[in-house]
């Protein structure tokens, strides 16, 4: 009798402690957050910050899905029509978010952030992502452009640096005649997106609204018409490489570090990449300067910023919530500013513009100073609608008919003014 | 003679030039793979780089190696970019063949109501490109939970190429005579029987023809893939490039150095089949 | 091995005892009707469904049937219209002169006697590219500030040659016609050499004892033994250029200013970027549509030409 109950005593002790251990391994078994970024070069920089994350809260964070810009809006899109999200926080970015807004795919994120969260973030950027009165994407960084100089060729041919579009195009036309064979006076982005946001830029300096308030298209008043002329006119004349409506980004980065480039309008974020001698004939060589104002009296300031958004089909909100506190911390922020990135906290933009009046190099301060400011004056995203990509697509297209003389500047622009009316039509804008 | 000695020098110098120009590009790109980002596309050009070496094969291969600043290769999965291809490519060629011959035997060797119209819509099918079907197959198999499996992607790959294969290996179903299948059938075989020890085995040729096809249409697909896979899981190669295309700055070097491993597979495959290929060829495009 | 290559075999004659077994070809065929039914007929059914909607992207939960209303649209469409022929254009091109290389490479080729497998194997290599990756070769190839080509012309001419191959009028065509030549031509020449090593050497020896010339050879004995094969080669071919997405996307995107365009990618930015997916829908079944009647007659005229070689 007493071996029987030793051995059923010893058989519940084992079964209660094989319990309690399992519920103890269930306990400490790492939830998984899982995450679609955006990847390539720097991008990933900041992801190497996060182990300081898991470690804290004793969640593991999976990357499930890593790609450049347009591939991660292609997934996201689908993933949100399709109802196949399997992660909680994704990229996000002001250009596209209403997009994903429309799609029901991410969720405001007001109540997981309070004002005492949000407060170290620079205005303005906080702003871009804000849709009828609802904060729905979280600053990482932005970009926004300047104008790039070669003080070299500036000197060499007497050029002063044009503070409006009139003389930015006076001033290509006056010097391309005398460059050599192969070294152009400016540049553009000539297709996609790229271009579509040159070409709103420059129009909005020279007072032509993309959409007006009531959504219909406004780039075929005077101010566009300008600005499609300038970039013919340009192109015409030879102060462009002629292969430009083929560029994106990248291209014309390339040409601005073989050093053909004299002057153009060029994202901060390149800085670095600028100024490495190994990578780049112009490092230090070039300055920059507040973009070229236009007839309305506004500066170009086309500008983004990529963020964080919480998924409508995340099951964790609350933790996601705390995953991009981490990754928008002062910190992390501080890795990316490093790298040369234009971070949106404040506190961290103090820092390491003092860091940089210390290093001696007069431009990497000076740059960080302009981009503060217009940061805090010029910065201006896109419209914010779901149609930008699809009136884009519409737009640019004619405006590369343009530039390449196939259509002229009146003529085209109110041909996509018509277009991107019937499209907002068919998609319910004008009730 | 000697007049067919020089025009047969014409036809090898023209056939060297011919190919030369074809394989030039090739060259370009297995070059390309040993130079650093900043040789590659400039004006001046450099031709011959004074720093070659396998840094970008190094990193893929995840030596751990960092060839310049804005290499990716250490990033890419390459492992899993090959398990994936491998995978897809060899299991939905062998089931296109499976499923292809058994169409085509019954295509070529039994008459049934409807048998030319089913051909031809077999064939037809062929018309539908992978990007028209990528949304709709997205969707389809999302309800189904096939999205980022090896599986979806098979099926996907498997229809894709079964038309091809029918009508191929119908032709060379109907090219064995009868009187053959007959002796068989007289010794007591069944048609089945029949099918699988006298008209399989001469059909070599044209398996081998399909197979590459197959194999190299599935290696190389990029439309329906990009669609369906989307981590590590179940992208192939074709997707991974663009793991060396940043939203600014690209990998040119590294994309090159995957696009000649990439290479590898395939031309391992079609030098072990391309005789049969040829011989396959021979016999079973004409007569349809 | 009796089958005969000499002589043109008959095509099987069906007895009796076939009609009776009803049941195996259904099953034989069983698996390869349900696979394409799943992975093809079906999404392609939910696809015409689609086209008869509203449905874009992002606006799942308003979906609304239109009707023929997007079928209106794309025919008033002129950058539809334009890319339409403009891609009829492009498949015409391209593969009637990858056939007339084809056939002339082939021709050569066969009269090279030592290292054919090896010489094969290399010809074959444009086709083991996966098109996405010959896009960007001859993106770069063609690039006007720093392209292969450019910078071969800036030794020869010894100061800086900008061509931009992939922007002027009609340059921008023909790269895209030039980069299918070079990924394609290689199919055309293994399709024609098969053909060729399979005349009969009896016709050959035949016709150089009466006297005739390599070109005369060529035209009167090689090439109609080979029309059957030149039959199939265009329709397999017609139908894959016809799908062209791949290349054209990488090196141009259709552009500048619809330059380029061909139907998928316009189809293609209209269903993912531009949201558009019931306009694309019906965009692909037209197109779908029109490329199953080329076929059609295709493969009439193959029918005929082999009736004509006696098939």
């Amino acid at each position: 009798m007493r071996k029987s109950l030793v051995i059923v005593a010893a058989f519940l002790l084992l079964a209660v402690s094989a319990f309690a251990t399992g519920g103890q391994e269930a306990a400490k078994a790492p939830k998984v957050l899982k995450c679609a970024f955006i990847g390539g070069a720097n991008y990933e920089e900041l992801y190497k910050e996060i182990p300081k994350w898991e470690a804290k809260t004793g969640m593991k964070v999976e990357i499930v899905y890593k790609g450049d810009g347009f591939q991660i809006d292609k997934k996201l899109k689908t993933d949100f029509a399709a109802g196949l999200v399997d992660y909680d926080v994704c990229w996000d970015h002001s250009s596209f978010f209403t997009q994903y807004i429309k799609a029901g795919g991410i969720v405001p994120l007001d109540e997981y952030f309070s004002a005492e969260d949000l407060k170290d973030f620079i205005p303005k950027i906080l702003d871009s992502g804000k849709r009828d009165g609802k904060l729905w994407i979280m600053p990482r960084h932005f970009d926004i452009s300047c104008l790039h100089y070669r003080t070299d060729l500036f000197q060499q041919y007497g050029l002063k640096v044009p503070g409006t579009w009139d003389e930015f195009k006076a001033t290509a036309l006056k010097v391309q005649p005398q460059l050599p064979a192969g070294v152009y006076a400016t540049e553009f982005a000539g297709k996609e997106e790229a271009l579509t946001g040159r070409f709103y830029e420059v129009s909005s300096c020279e007072g032509a609204q993309y959409f007006d308030k009531k959504w219909k298209p406004g780039f075929n008043a005077p101010g566009g018409v300008k600005a499609a002329t300038m970039f013919r006119d340009l192109y015409k004349a030879g102060a462009m490489p002629p292969g430009m409506t083929g560029f994106v980004w990248e291209d014309v980065a390339k040409n601005w570090v073989a050093g053909n480039i004299v002057m153009y309008t060029e994202w901060y974020g390149w800085y670095s990449y600028f100024q490495d001698p190994s990578a780049s004939k112009a490092a230090g060589l070039f300055d920059i300067a507040r973009q070229p104002k236009g007839d309305a009296g506004v500066y170009g300031g086309w500008a983004g910023q990529h963020s964080f958004s919480i998924t409508k089909a995340s099951k964790q909100k609350k933790t996601a919530a705390d995953f991009i506190k981490f990754i928008t911390s002062a910190e992390s922020q501080s890795v990316e500013a490093n790298l040369g990135f234009l971070v949106t906290r404040s506190a961290v933009w103090d820092k390491i513009i003092a860091d940089a009046k210390a290093s001696g190099k007069a431009l990497d301060a000076k740059r960080l100073e302009l981009a503060q400011y217009q940061a805090a004056n010029d910065f201006r995203t896109p419209p914010l609608v779901a149609e930008w990509l699809p009136s884009s697509d519409i737009v640019y297209p004619i405006v590369q008919a343009i530039i390449l003389g196939d259509k002229a500047p009146q003529a085209g622009l109110d041909e996509a003014a018509a277009k991107v009316e019937a499209m907002m039509k068919e998609r319910g804008y004008y009730k | 003679m000697s007049m067919r000695h020089r025009r047969h020098a014409g036809a090898k110098v023209a056939t060297g030039l011919v190919l030369t120009l074809f394989f030039l590009p090739v060259l370009w790109l297995i070059l390309t793979s040993f130079r650093p980002n900043i040789e590659i596309n400039t004006r001046p050009p450099v031709w011959l780089s004074r720093n070659l070496n396998f840094d970008s094969y190094l990193a893929l291969l995840g030596f751990g190696v960092n060839p310049e600043r804005f290499a990716f290769g250490e990033n890419v999965p390459f492992g899993a970019y090959l398990r994936n291809s491998l995978v897809t490519a060899l299991f939905a060629t062998a089931f296109a063949l499976v499923l292809g011959t058994l169409a085509a035997y019954a295509f070529s060797s039994f008459k049934f109501r409807g048998r030319n119209g089913l051909f031809l819509t077999l064939m037809l099918l062929r018309a539908i490109p992978g990007i028209a079907l990528s949304l709709p197959l997205f969707f389809l198999f999302t309800r189904l939970g096939l999205t980022d499996t090896l599986l979806g992607l098979i099926l996907a790959y498997t229809a894709l190429n079964v038309p091809f294969t029918a009508w191929l290996m119908a032709g060379f179903i109907g090219e064995i005579p009868e009187s053959l299948n007959d002796a068989a059938l007289i010794d007591g075989c069944s048609k089945w029987t029949a099918f699988l020890r006298v008209e399989l085995p001469l059909v070599g040729p044209g398996l081998a023809a399909s197979g590459i096809f197959a194999f190299l249409t599935s290696w190389n697909e990029f439309a329906v893939a990009s669609v369906i896979s989307r981590t590590t899981a179940a992208k192939t190669f074709p997707v991974g490039l663009f793991d060396f295309t940043g939203e600014f700055v690209s990998d040119w070097r590294g994309m090159c150095a995957m696009s000649v491993l990439m290479l590898i597979p395939a031309v391992i495959f079609v030098l072990i089949v391309q005789r049969q290929l040829l011989r396959g060829l021979t016999l079973g495009a004409v007569k349809g | 091995m009796q089958a005969n290559v000499i002589q043109p075999v008959r095509r099987r004659r069906l007895s009796s005892k076939v009609l009776e077994e009803r049941r195996l070809p259904v099953l034989l065929l069983l698996p390869a009707a349900a696979l394409m039914a799943f992975v093809v007929v079906f999404p392609m059914l939910y696809s015409l469904y689609l086209s008869f909607t509203n449905f874009t992207l992002v606006s799942q939960s308003s979906i609304r049937f239109v009707g023929l209303h997007n079928y209106q649209t794309l025919f008033r469409d002129p950058v539809f219209l334009a890319a339409l022929w403009r891609t009829v254009l492009y498949i015409t091109i391209t593969v009637n002169l990858e056939l007339v290389l084809g056939l002339l490479i082939a021709n050569a080729m066969s009269h090279v006697m030592r290292g054919q497998g090896i010489l094969r194997t290399i010809l074959m290599m444009p086709m083991m590219f996966a098109p996405i990756l010959v896009g960007f070769q001859f993106k770069w190839i063609f690039n006007d500030q720093v392209g292969l080509l450019n910078n071969l012309l800036f030794e020869v001419f010894r100061r800086p040659v900008i061509i931009p191959w992939l922007i002027h009028k009609p340059l921008g065509f023909i790269t895209i016609v030039v980069a299918e030549i070079w990924m394609s031509t290689p199919f055309m020449v293994i399709i024609f050499l098969a053909g060729i090593l399979s005349i009969s050497p009896d016709i050959m020896d035949a016709s150089e004892v009466d006297g005739a010339t390599e070109w005369q050879k060529f035209f009167h004995v090689t090439l109609p033994s080979l029309s059957p094969f030149m039959y199939i080669a265009l329709a397999v071919r017609s139908l894959d250029v016809a799908k062209a997405y791949d290349l054209v996307s990488i090196m141009t995107g259709g552009g500048p200013a619809h330059r380029t365009e061909l139907i998928w990618t316009y189809v293609h930015r209209l269903a993912f970027t531009s949201q558009n997916f019931a306009l694309g829908a019906s965009m692909s079944y037209i197109t779908v549509l029109i490329a199953v009647a080329f076929t059609l007659y295709l493969f009439q005229q193959l029918i005929k030409a082999r009736k004509v070689r006696g098939l």
